[in-house]
Protein backbone atom coordinates (compact mmCIF):
# COMPACT_ATOMS: atom_id res chain seq x y z
CA UNK A 1 0.00 0.00 0.00
CA UNK A 2 1.37 3.38 -1.31
CA UNK A 3 0.76 6.49 1.57
CA UNK A 4 0.72 10.10 0.07
CA UNK A 5 1.60 13.27 1.75
CA UNK A 6 0.55 16.67 0.66
CA UNK A 7 2.29 20.19 2.03
CA UNK A 8 3.60 22.03 -0.30
CA UNK A 9 0.89 24.53 -1.14
CA UNK A 10 -1.36 26.24 1.88
CA UNK A 11 -2.90 23.38 1.55
CA UNK A 12 -2.71 19.84 3.16
CA UNK A 13 -3.94 16.76 2.06
CA UNK A 14 -2.81 12.55 1.97
CA UNK A 15 -4.10 9.80 -0.05
CA UNK A 16 -3.61 6.01 0.63
CA UNK A 17 -3.23 3.61 -2.77
CA UNK A 18 -3.52 -0.05 -3.23
CA UNK A 19 -4.19 -2.02 -6.52
CA UNK A 20 -6.96 -0.32 -7.92
CA UNK A 21 -7.85 1.66 -4.95
CA UNK A 22 -7.31 5.08 -3.95
CA UNK A 23 -8.41 7.60 -1.92
CA UNK A 24 -7.18 11.36 -1.24
CA UNK A 25 -8.07 13.35 1.79
CA UNK A 26 -7.64 17.36 1.65
CA UNK A 27 -7.42 17.85 5.27
CA UNK A 28 -6.90 21.64 5.55
CA UNK A 29 -6.34 24.60 3.11
CA UNK A 30 -5.15 27.28 5.85
CA UNK A 31 -1.65 26.20 6.44
CA UNK A 32 -2.19 23.88 9.52
CA UNK A 33 -0.45 21.24 8.06
CA UNK A 34 0.77 20.25 11.38
CA UNK A 35 -2.15 19.78 13.20
CA UNK A 36 -3.63 17.94 10.47
CA UNK A 37 -1.53 15.80 8.67
CA UNK A 38 -0.90 12.71 11.38
CA UNK A 39 -4.83 12.40 12.43
CA UNK A 40 -5.61 12.80 8.28
CA UNK A 41 -3.34 9.61 7.98
CA UNK A 42 -4.55 8.36 10.82
CA UNK A 43 -8.03 8.62 9.65
CA UNK A 44 -7.55 7.37 5.93
CA UNK A 45 -5.96 3.90 7.40
CA UNK A 46 -9.46 3.75 9.70
CA UNK A 47 -11.62 4.00 6.56
CA UNK A 48 -9.47 1.83 4.51
CA UNK A 49 -9.68 0.06 7.11
CA UNK A 50 -5.51 -0.84 7.19
CA UNK A 51 -2.72 0.21 9.54
CA UNK A 52 0.75 1.97 8.78
CA UNK A 53 2.22 -2.03 9.09
CA UNK A 54 0.31 -2.29 5.38
CA UNK A 55 2.22 0.55 3.93
CA UNK A 56 5.23 0.04 2.28
CA UNK A 57 5.80 3.04 0.45
CA UNK A 58 5.55 6.88 1.33
CA UNK A 59 5.04 9.08 -1.30
CA UNK A 60 5.93 12.96 -0.05
CA UNK A 61 5.58 16.07 -2.48
CA UNK A 62 8.80 17.73 -1.78
CA UNK A 63 8.46 21.27 -3.09
CA UNK A 64 8.74 23.61 -4.79
CA UNK A 65 6.21 25.54 -2.11
CA UNK A 66 5.06 26.50 1.39
CA UNK A 67 8.87 26.06 3.40
CA UNK A 68 6.86 25.27 6.59
CA UNK A 69 5.00 23.16 4.68
CA UNK A 70 7.40 20.98 2.82
CA UNK A 71 9.52 20.62 6.32
CA UNK A 72 6.05 19.19 8.41
CA UNK A 73 5.27 16.80 4.79
CA UNK A 74 9.24 15.49 4.77
CA UNK A 75 9.54 14.99 8.76
CA UNK A 76 6.54 13.35 9.14
CA UNK A 77 7.23 11.24 5.93
CA UNK A 78 10.96 10.85 7.21
CA UNK A 79 9.78 9.85 10.48
CA UNK A 80 7.03 7.21 9.07
CA UNK A 81 9.42 5.63 7.01
CA UNK A 82 12.10 5.24 9.91
CA UNK A 83 9.52 3.42 12.32
CA UNK A 84 7.81 1.52 9.84
CA UNK A 85 10.27 0.22 7.25
CA UNK A 86 8.46 1.61 4.38
CA UNK A 87 10.52 3.12 1.30
CA UNK A 88 10.25 7.09 0.97
CA UNK A 89 9.85 8.66 -2.61
CA UNK A 90 9.59 12.08 -3.35
CA UNK A 91 7.99 13.49 -5.93
CA UNK A 92 7.96 17.10 -6.89
CA UNK A 93 5.02 19.52 -6.75
CA UNK A 94 5.65 20.80 -10.68
CA UNK A 95 5.96 17.26 -11.87
CA UNK A 96 2.39 16.92 -10.23
CA UNK A 97 0.62 19.58 -11.67
CA UNK A 98 1.98 18.51 -15.35
CA UNK A 99 0.51 15.24 -14.43
CA UNK A 100 -2.93 16.04 -13.45
CA UNK A 101 -2.85 18.64 -16.61
CA UNK A 102 -2.74 15.50 -18.47
CA UNK A 103 -4.81 13.53 -16.41
CA UNK A 104 -7.54 16.27 -17.63
CA UNK A 105 -6.66 15.77 -21.38
CA UNK A 106 -3.99 18.90 -21.76
CA UNK A 107 -1.72 18.76 -24.71
CA UNK A 108 1.05 21.02 -26.09
CA UNK A 109 3.24 23.43 -23.92
CA UNK A 110 2.19 23.40 -20.36
CA UNK A 111 3.87 25.52 -17.38
CA UNK A 112 3.44 24.24 -14.10
CA UNK A 113 3.29 26.80 -11.65
CA UNK A 114 3.41 27.05 -7.75
CA UNK A 115 2.74 30.09 -5.84
CA UNK A 116 6.38 31.32 -4.41
CA UNK A 117 5.37 34.18 -2.48
CA UNK A 118 6.90 37.58 -2.17
CA UNK A 119 5.63 37.91 -5.72
CA UNK A 120 7.50 34.94 -7.38
CA UNK A 121 6.79 31.92 -8.89
CA UNK A 122 8.31 28.65 -8.85
CA UNK A 123 8.11 26.84 -12.17
CA UNK A 124 9.11 24.45 -14.86
CA UNK A 125 7.69 24.00 -18.54
CA UNK A 126 6.84 20.58 -19.95
CA UNK A 127 5.46 19.46 -22.94
CA UNK A 128 2.60 16.68 -23.03
CA UNK A 129 1.65 14.42 -25.15
CA UNK A 130 1.86 10.30 -24.81
CA UNK A 131 4.13 11.23 -21.97
CA UNK A 132 5.16 14.28 -19.81
CA UNK A 133 8.07 15.30 -20.26
CA UNK A 134 9.98 18.18 -18.94
CA UNK A 135 11.71 20.79 -20.85
CA UNK A 136 13.65 23.09 -18.28
CA UNK A 137 14.50 22.59 -14.55
CA UNK A 138 12.55 23.94 -11.87
CA UNK A 139 13.27 27.68 -11.36
CA UNK A 140 12.03 30.71 -9.73
CA UNK A 141 10.40 32.86 -12.30
CA UNK A 142 8.21 36.32 -11.72
CA UNK A 143 4.55 36.24 -13.07
CA UNK A 144 4.84 39.58 -15.40
CA UNK A 145 8.32 37.95 -16.55
CA UNK A 146 6.94 34.50 -17.18
CA UNK A 147 3.83 36.36 -19.34
CA UNK A 148 6.06 38.17 -21.23
CA UNK A 149 8.11 35.00 -22.19
CA UNK A 150 4.92 33.16 -23.24
CA UNK A 151 3.22 36.37 -25.22
CA UNK A 152 6.41 36.62 -27.18
CA UNK A 153 6.57 32.84 -28.11
CA UNK A 154 3.32 33.03 -29.64
CA UNK A 155 1.72 29.51 -29.18
CA UNK A 156 -0.32 28.01 -27.02
CA UNK A 157 0.35 27.38 -23.35
CA UNK A 158 -1.41 26.04 -20.56
CA UNK A 159 -0.57 27.57 -16.81
CA UNK A 160 -1.50 24.83 -14.17
CA UNK A 161 -0.93 25.36 -10.10
CA UNK A 162 -1.74 27.27 -7.70
CA UNK A 163 0.17 30.08 -8.89
CA UNK A 164 -1.98 29.95 -11.95
CA UNK A 165 -5.10 31.00 -9.91
CA UNK A 166 -3.19 33.54 -7.93
CA UNK A 167 -1.64 34.82 -10.83
CA UNK A 168 -4.17 34.47 -13.31
CA UNK A 169 -4.50 38.50 -14.53
CA UNK A 170 -1.05 38.05 -15.81
CA UNK A 171 -0.58 34.50 -17.37
CA UNK A 172 -4.05 34.47 -18.62
CA UNK A 173 -3.91 37.37 -20.50
CA UNK A 174 -1.21 35.83 -22.37
CA UNK A 175 -2.22 35.73 -25.87
CA UNK A 176 -3.15 31.83 -26.38
CA UNK A 177 -2.86 31.29 -22.47
CA UNK A 178 -5.52 28.37 -20.73
CA UNK A 179 -4.90 28.76 -16.74
CA UNK A 180 -6.38 25.82 -15.52
CA UNK A 181 -7.51 25.82 -11.97
CA UNK A 182 -5.88 23.07 -9.93
CA UNK A 183 -5.59 24.79 -6.27
CA UNK A 184 -3.04 21.61 -5.09
CA UNK A 185 -0.96 19.05 -5.98
CA UNK A 186 -3.10 15.68 -6.36
CA UNK A 187 -2.23 13.30 -3.75
CA UNK A 188 -3.62 10.97 -6.12
CA UNK A 189 -2.04 11.62 -9.37
CA UNK A 190 1.42 11.71 -6.79
CA UNK A 191 0.78 8.21 -5.59
CA UNK A 192 0.94 7.29 -9.05
CA UNK A 193 4.28 8.97 -10.44
CA UNK A 194 6.00 7.81 -7.09
CA UNK A 195 4.74 4.00 -7.39
CA UNK A 196 6.98 4.05 -11.26
CA UNK A 197 10.02 5.80 -9.78
CA UNK A 198 13.40 4.25 -7.14
CA UNK A 199 13.19 5.02 -3.37
CA UNK A 200 15.62 7.96 -2.31
CA UNK A 201 16.38 10.23 0.65
CA UNK A 202 13.80 13.25 0.30
CA UNK A 203 15.06 16.91 0.78
CA UNK A 204 12.94 20.15 0.57
CA UNK A 205 13.26 21.53 -2.95
CA UNK A 206 13.97 25.25 -1.81
CA UNK A 207 15.20 26.59 -5.09
CA UNK A 208 16.24 29.89 -2.61
CA UNK A 209 18.39 30.97 -0.54
CA UNK A 210 17.04 31.07 3.00
CA UNK A 211 16.12 34.65 2.87
CA UNK A 212 18.33 35.28 5.82
CA UNK A 213 21.41 34.96 3.85
CA UNK A 214 20.20 37.65 0.96
CA UNK A 215 19.01 39.61 4.21
CA UNK A 216 19.27 39.58 7.21
CA UNK A 217 18.86 42.37 9.29
CA UNK A 218 22.32 42.53 10.20
CA UNK A 219 22.29 46.41 11.51
CA UNK A 220 25.29 47.77 13.54
CA UNK A 221 25.14 47.60 17.32
CA UNK A 222 23.77 49.27 19.65
CA UNK B 1 8.34 3.81 31.83
CA UNK B 2 10.45 4.88 29.13
CA UNK B 3 9.88 8.19 27.07
CA UNK B 4 11.89 9.45 24.07
CA UNK B 5 12.00 13.33 24.13
CA UNK B 6 12.41 15.61 20.88
CA UNK B 7 13.53 18.86 20.98
CA UNK B 8 13.84 21.57 17.84
CA UNK B 9 12.94 25.01 19.25
CA UNK B 10 16.40 26.60 18.05
CA UNK B 11 19.22 25.41 16.51
CA UNK B 12 19.88 22.32 18.82
CA UNK B 13 18.01 19.11 17.47
CA UNK B 14 18.12 17.45 20.55
CA UNK B 15 16.70 13.48 20.71
CA UNK B 16 17.17 11.47 24.16
CA UNK B 17 15.86 8.46 25.98
CA UNK B 18 14.42 8.94 29.48
CA UNK B 19 13.24 6.00 31.82
CA UNK B 20 11.66 6.18 35.20
CA UNK B 21 14.43 7.01 38.12
CA UNK B 22 15.61 10.16 35.76
CA UNK B 23 17.94 7.01 34.26
CA UNK B 24 19.13 9.03 30.94
CA UNK B 25 19.35 5.89 28.16
CA UNK B 26 21.04 8.02 25.72
CA UNK B 27 20.87 11.54 24.56
CA UNK B 28 22.49 12.64 20.78
CA UNK B 29 22.62 16.49 20.37
CA UNK B 30 23.41 18.30 16.51
CA UNK B 31 23.76 21.55 16.37
CA UNK B 32 23.40 24.05 13.60
CA UNK B 33 24.93 26.48 15.62
CA UNK B 34 27.89 27.00 12.82
CA UNK B 35 25.73 27.93 10.20
CA UNK B 36 24.15 31.04 12.08
CA UNK B 37 27.98 32.16 13.22
CA UNK B 38 28.48 35.22 10.62
CA UNK B 39 25.00 35.97 11.47
CA UNK B 40 25.46 36.94 14.80
CA UNK B 41 22.18 35.27 15.74
CA UNK B 42 20.03 32.11 14.86
CA UNK B 43 19.07 32.64 11.40
CA UNK B 44 15.45 31.03 11.91
CA UNK B 45 15.13 29.23 8.59
CA UNK B 46 18.84 28.22 8.21
CA UNK B 47 18.15 25.98 11.68
CA UNK B 48 14.46 25.00 10.11
CA UNK B 49 16.37 23.68 7.32
CA UNK B 50 18.78 21.92 9.48
CA UNK B 51 16.09 20.12 11.55
CA UNK B 52 14.10 18.77 8.33
CA UNK B 53 18.02 16.95 7.52
CA UNK B 54 18.79 16.01 11.29
CA UNK B 55 15.70 14.79 13.06
CA UNK B 56 15.32 11.27 11.54
CA UNK B 57 19.28 10.63 12.03
CA UNK B 58 19.06 11.91 15.46
CA UNK B 59 15.98 9.77 15.94
CA UNK B 60 17.61 6.69 14.97
CA UNK B 61 21.12 7.76 16.56
CA UNK B 62 19.44 8.16 19.98
CA UNK B 63 17.46 4.89 19.92
CA UNK B 64 20.57 3.24 18.63
CA UNK B 65 22.52 4.11 21.58
CA UNK B 66 19.62 3.42 24.30
CA UNK B 67 19.90 -0.11 22.47
CA UNK B 68 16.44 0.06 21.07
CA UNK B 69 15.09 -0.81 17.50
CA UNK B 70 13.18 2.13 16.01
CA UNK B 71 10.87 -0.13 14.18
CA UNK B 72 10.22 -1.36 17.98
CA UNK B 73 11.25 1.01 20.57
CA UNK B 74 9.59 -0.03 23.62
CA UNK B 75 8.73 3.38 24.70
CA UNK B 76 5.77 4.90 26.49
CA UNK B 77 5.41 8.30 24.98
CA UNK B 78 7.33 10.50 22.74
CA UNK B 79 7.53 13.96 24.36
CA UNK B 80 8.66 16.84 21.97
CA UNK B 81 8.79 20.77 22.40
CA UNK B 82 5.78 22.47 21.41
CA UNK B 83 6.91 26.14 22.20
CA UNK B 84 8.58 28.58 23.14
CA UNK B 85 10.25 29.24 20.01
CA UNK B 86 11.06 29.53 16.52
CA UNK B 87 7.88 28.42 15.25
CA UNK B 88 9.89 27.14 11.56
CA UNK B 89 12.39 24.60 13.65
CA UNK B 90 9.45 23.60 16.50
CA UNK B 91 7.04 22.38 13.57
CA UNK B 92 9.91 20.12 12.56
CA UNK B 93 10.04 18.12 15.78
CA UNK B 94 6.54 17.97 16.03
CA UNK B 95 5.82 16.66 13.05
CA UNK B 96 7.96 13.80 13.45
CA UNK B 97 6.91 13.33 17.23
CA UNK B 98 3.64 12.81 16.00
CA UNK B 99 4.68 10.19 13.07
CA UNK B 100 6.49 8.62 15.44
CA UNK B 101 4.09 8.35 18.17
CA UNK B 102 0.99 7.12 15.39
CA UNK B 103 3.76 4.32 14.07
CA UNK B 104 4.81 3.32 17.64
CA UNK B 105 1.57 3.56 18.88
CA UNK B 106 2.38 5.24 21.84
CA UNK B 107 0.89 8.87 23.60
CA UNK B 108 2.10 12.26 22.77
CA UNK B 109 3.30 14.50 25.25
CA UNK B 110 3.57 18.13 24.32
CA UNK B 111 6.21 19.88 26.26
CA UNK B 112 7.05 23.29 27.48
CA UNK B 113 10.73 23.83 26.89
CA UNK B 114 11.25 26.37 29.49
CA UNK B 115 9.78 23.71 31.54
CA UNK B 116 12.51 20.99 30.35
CA UNK B 117 14.86 23.07 31.30
CA UNK B 118 13.56 23.40 34.69
CA UNK B 119 14.47 19.21 34.79
CA UNK B 120 18.04 19.13 33.82
CA UNK B 121 19.47 19.06 37.14
CA UNK B 122 17.60 15.33 37.64
CA UNK B 123 19.92 14.01 34.81
CA UNK B 124 23.09 14.25 36.83
CA UNK B 125 21.24 14.49 40.46
CA UNK B 126 18.28 11.76 40.00
CA UNK B 127 17.79 12.23 43.99
CA UNK B 128 17.85 16.14 44.35
CA UNK B 129 15.82 17.35 46.86
CA UNK B 130 13.12 19.74 46.39
CA UNK B 131 12.62 22.65 46.29
CA UNK B 132 14.82 24.11 44.11
CA UNK B 133 15.29 27.76 43.46
CA UNK B 134 16.12 27.93 39.29
CA UNK B 135 17.37 30.48 37.54
CA UNK B 136 16.81 30.25 33.64
CA UNK B 137 18.82 31.95 31.73
CA UNK B 138 19.68 31.83 28.15
CA UNK B 139 19.78 33.56 24.90
CA UNK B 140 16.19 33.93 25.12
CA UNK B 141 15.16 33.97 28.40
CA UNK B 142 16.38 35.07 31.64
CA UNK B 143 13.67 33.80 34.42
CA UNK B 144 13.61 33.23 38.26
CA UNK B 145 11.40 29.74 38.99
CA UNK B 146 10.83 28.51 42.65
CA UNK B 147 10.31 24.21 41.72
CA UNK B 148 8.32 23.22 44.28
CA UNK B 149 8.76 19.46 43.06
CA UNK B 150 8.27 18.19 38.97
CA UNK B 151 5.28 19.58 37.62
CA UNK B 152 4.67 22.16 40.48
CA UNK B 153 6.69 25.40 40.20
CA UNK B 154 6.06 29.66 40.25
CA UNK B 155 7.79 32.09 37.99
CA UNK B 156 9.01 34.24 41.13
CA UNK B 157 10.27 37.47 37.89
CA UNK B 158 11.73 37.34 34.58
CA UNK B 159 13.75 40.22 32.13
CA UNK B 160 11.11 43.07 31.39
CA UNK B 161 13.61 43.94 28.55
CA UNK B 162 16.55 41.68 26.85
CA UNK B 163 17.37 37.90 28.19
CA UNK B 164 21.27 38.07 29.65
CA UNK B 165 22.33 36.00 26.82
CA UNK B 166 21.03 38.30 24.47
CA UNK B 167 22.87 41.07 26.39
CA UNK B 168 25.91 39.10 26.06
CA UNK B 169 25.70 38.46 22.20
CA UNK B 170 25.16 42.22 21.66
CA UNK B 171 28.45 43.35 23.61
CA UNK B 172 30.14 40.51 22.12
CA UNK B 173 29.38 41.68 18.80
CA UNK B 174 30.00 44.98 19.91
CA UNK B 175 33.40 44.12 20.95
CA UNK B 176 34.14 41.76 17.76
CA UNK B 177 34.20 38.82 19.76
CA UNK B 178 31.79 37.26 17.51
CA UNK B 179 28.63 35.09 18.05
CA UNK B 180 27.85 33.41 20.78
CA UNK B 181 28.99 35.91 22.46
CA UNK B 182 28.83 34.28 26.38
CA UNK B 183 31.85 31.86 26.10
CA UNK B 184 34.06 34.52 24.38
CA UNK B 185 33.00 37.11 26.80
CA UNK B 186 33.83 34.65 29.89
CA UNK B 187 37.37 34.44 28.56
CA UNK B 188 37.93 37.62 28.08
CA UNK B 189 36.30 38.85 31.52
CA UNK B 190 39.11 36.07 33.29
CA UNK B 191 41.68 38.41 32.29
CA UNK B 192 40.32 42.21 32.73
CA UNK B 193 39.67 45.05 35.39
CA UNK B 194 35.80 44.72 36.48
CA UNK B 195 36.90 48.36 37.99
CA UNK B 196 37.95 50.10 34.82
CA UNK B 197 34.52 50.68 34.12
CA UNK B 198 31.64 51.92 36.24
CA UNK B 199 28.38 50.42 34.91
CA UNK B 200 25.05 51.07 36.46
CA UNK B 201 23.44 48.89 39.24
CA UNK B 202 20.00 48.19 37.74
CA UNK B 203 16.36 46.88 38.99
CA UNK B 204 17.58 47.33 42.62
CA UNK B 205 13.89 47.33 44.26
CA UNK B 206 12.12 44.61 45.80
CA UNK B 207 10.87 42.83 42.43
CA UNK B 208 12.47 39.77 41.38
CA UNK B 209 12.15 40.93 37.93
CA UNK B 210 15.83 41.42 35.26
CA UNK B 211 16.77 44.25 32.73
CA UNK B 212 19.88 44.09 30.54
CA UNK B 213 19.02 46.50 27.99
CA UNK B 214 20.38 49.33 30.11
CA UNK B 215 23.32 48.12 30.98
CA UNK B 216 24.62 47.01 27.59
CA UNK B 217 23.94 50.83 26.24
CA UNK B 218 25.67 51.71 29.22
CA UNK B 219 29.01 49.78 27.72
CA UNK B 220 29.03 51.20 24.73
CA UNK B 221 28.52 54.84 25.87
CA UNK B 222 31.37 54.34 28.42
CA UNK B 223 33.37 52.09 25.69
CA UNK B 224 32.68 54.92 23.65
CA UNK B 225 33.85 57.81 26.06
CA UNK B 226 36.94 56.69 26.60
CA UNK B 227 39.31 54.06 25.44
CA UNK B 228 38.84 51.39 27.56
CA UNK B 229 40.75 47.52 26.99
CA UNK B 230 37.79 44.92 25.67
CA UNK B 231 38.92 42.90 28.21
CA UNK B 232 38.05 45.15 31.27
CA UNK B 233 34.95 45.93 28.81
CA UNK B 234 33.93 42.05 29.04
CA UNK B 235 35.05 41.64 33.12
CA UNK B 236 32.90 44.88 34.23
CA UNK B 237 29.83 43.84 32.05
CA UNK B 238 30.14 39.84 33.25
CA UNK B 239 30.20 41.91 36.66
CA UNK B 240 26.97 43.48 36.43
CA UNK B 241 25.21 40.79 34.88
CA UNK B 242 26.49 37.77 37.29
CA UNK B 243 25.71 40.72 40.29
CA UNK B 244 21.99 41.28 38.98
CA UNK B 245 21.03 37.56 38.67
CA UNK B 246 22.84 36.85 41.73
CA UNK B 247 21.68 39.76 43.89
CA UNK B 248 17.39 38.44 42.74
CA UNK B 249 18.93 34.92 43.48
CA UNK B 250 19.51 35.90 47.27
CA UNK B 251 16.40 38.03 47.16
CA UNK B 252 14.29 35.28 46.07
CA UNK B 253 16.33 33.00 49.03
CA UNK B 254 14.90 35.37 51.92
CA UNK B 255 11.33 34.97 51.73
CA UNK B 256 11.58 31.16 50.05
CA UNK B 257 13.24 28.14 52.08
CA UNK B 258 14.47 25.82 49.52
CA UNK B 259 16.71 22.72 49.78
CA UNK B 260 18.58 23.99 46.54
CA UNK B 261 19.73 26.35 43.96
CA UNK B 262 20.54 25.30 40.47
CA UNK B 263 21.16 26.85 37.10
CA UNK B 264 19.78 26.27 33.62
CA UNK B 265 20.43 27.58 30.20
CA UNK B 266 22.76 28.19 28.24
CA UNK B 267 24.14 31.16 29.99
CA UNK B 268 24.22 28.33 33.20
CA UNK B 269 27.73 27.91 31.42
CA UNK B 270 29.05 30.67 32.43
CA UNK B 271 31.99 30.23 34.93
CA UNK B 272 31.48 33.37 37.11
CA UNK B 273 27.73 32.68 37.28
CA UNK B 274 28.29 29.09 38.43
CA UNK B 275 31.49 30.56 41.01
CA UNK B 276 28.81 32.81 42.51
CA UNK B 277 25.73 30.63 42.75
CA UNK B 278 28.21 28.08 44.23
CA UNK B 279 29.28 30.69 47.22
CA UNK B 280 25.06 31.55 47.94
CA UNK B 281 24.56 27.90 47.97
CA UNK B 282 27.26 27.28 50.21
CA UNK B 283 26.76 30.29 52.74
CA UNK B 284 23.55 29.30 53.77
CA UNK B 285 24.39 25.10 53.39
CA UNK B 286 22.26 24.08 50.60
CA UNK B 287 22.57 22.27 47.13
CA UNK B 288 23.98 23.94 44.25
CA UNK B 289 23.05 22.21 41.37
CA UNK B 290 25.20 23.26 38.29
CA UNK B 291 24.80 21.16 35.29
CA UNK B 292 27.43 19.91 33.23
CA UNK B 293 27.33 22.57 29.94
CA UNK B 294 25.45 19.74 27.56
CA UNK B 295 22.62 20.03 30.25
CA UNK B 296 22.74 23.68 30.55
CA UNK B 297 21.89 24.12 26.89
CA UNK B 298 19.19 23.09 24.64
CA UNK B 299 19.11 18.73 24.71
CA UNK B 300 16.05 16.30 24.35
CA UNK B 301 16.90 14.91 27.63
CA UNK B 302 15.07 17.18 29.44
CA UNK B 303 12.08 17.10 27.63
CA UNK B 304 12.26 13.49 28.13
CA UNK B 305 12.40 14.41 31.84
CA UNK B 306 9.38 16.67 31.40
CA UNK B 307 7.42 13.70 29.09
CA UNK B 308 7.69 11.84 32.25
CA UNK B 309 6.25 14.22 34.72
CA UNK B 310 3.09 14.95 32.20
CA UNK B 311 3.05 10.91 31.45
CA UNK B 312 2.55 10.11 34.84
CA UNK B 313 0.39 12.40 35.29
CA UNK B 314 -1.92 11.69 32.40
CA UNK B 315 -1.39 14.60 30.52
CA UNK B 316 -0.95 13.42 27.06
CA UNK B 317 -1.73 15.56 23.88
CA UNK B 318 -3.96 15.09 20.88
CA UNK B 319 -2.00 14.36 17.72
CA UNK B 320 -4.03 17.52 16.17
CA UNK B 321 -1.98 19.63 18.85
CA UNK B 322 -0.31 22.92 16.77
CA UNK B 323 3.16 24.54 17.91
CA UNK B 324 3.15 27.59 20.50
CA UNK B 325 6.22 30.01 19.35
CA UNK B 326 4.71 31.91 22.76
CA UNK B 327 3.94 29.38 25.28
CA UNK B 328 5.11 31.39 28.89
CA UNK B 329 6.42 28.86 31.20
CA UNK B 330 3.04 28.20 33.84
CA UNK B 331 0.68 29.23 31.14
ZN1 LIG C 1 16.62 26.59 25.93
Amino acid sequence: MILGIETATTACAAGLAAGERRVESLLASDRRHVEVLVPGIQSLLAAWPATLGDVTRIVVDHGPGLFTGLRVGIATAVALAEATGAELVGVTSLEVYAAEAAARGVTGSVVAVVDGRRGELFAQSFTLGDAVVARDIPRVVRPRDLAEHWAGAAAPVTFVGDGAVRYASDLGAVPGATCLEVAWPSVETAMAIGAQRDPSPVHPLYLREADAVANFPTRPWP
Amino acid sequence: MRVLGIETSCDETGVAVLSTGWHLESSVVESSMALHRDFGGVVPELAGRAHVETIGPTVRAALAQAGLDVRAPQLDAVAVTTGPGLVGSLLVGLAAAKAYALAWDVPLVAVNHLEGHLYAPLLESPDLAWPLLTLLVSGGHTQLVLVEAPGHFTVLGETIDDAAGEAYDKVARWLGLGYPGGPPIDRLAGTGDPTALTLPVSMTGEGLDFSFSGLKSAVVRAGERHAVAAADVAAAFQGAVVEQLTRKMVQALGRHRVAGVALAGGVAANRALRAATAAIAAERGIAAHLPSPAYCTDNGAMIAAAGLVHLAAGDVAGLDVGADPTWALGA
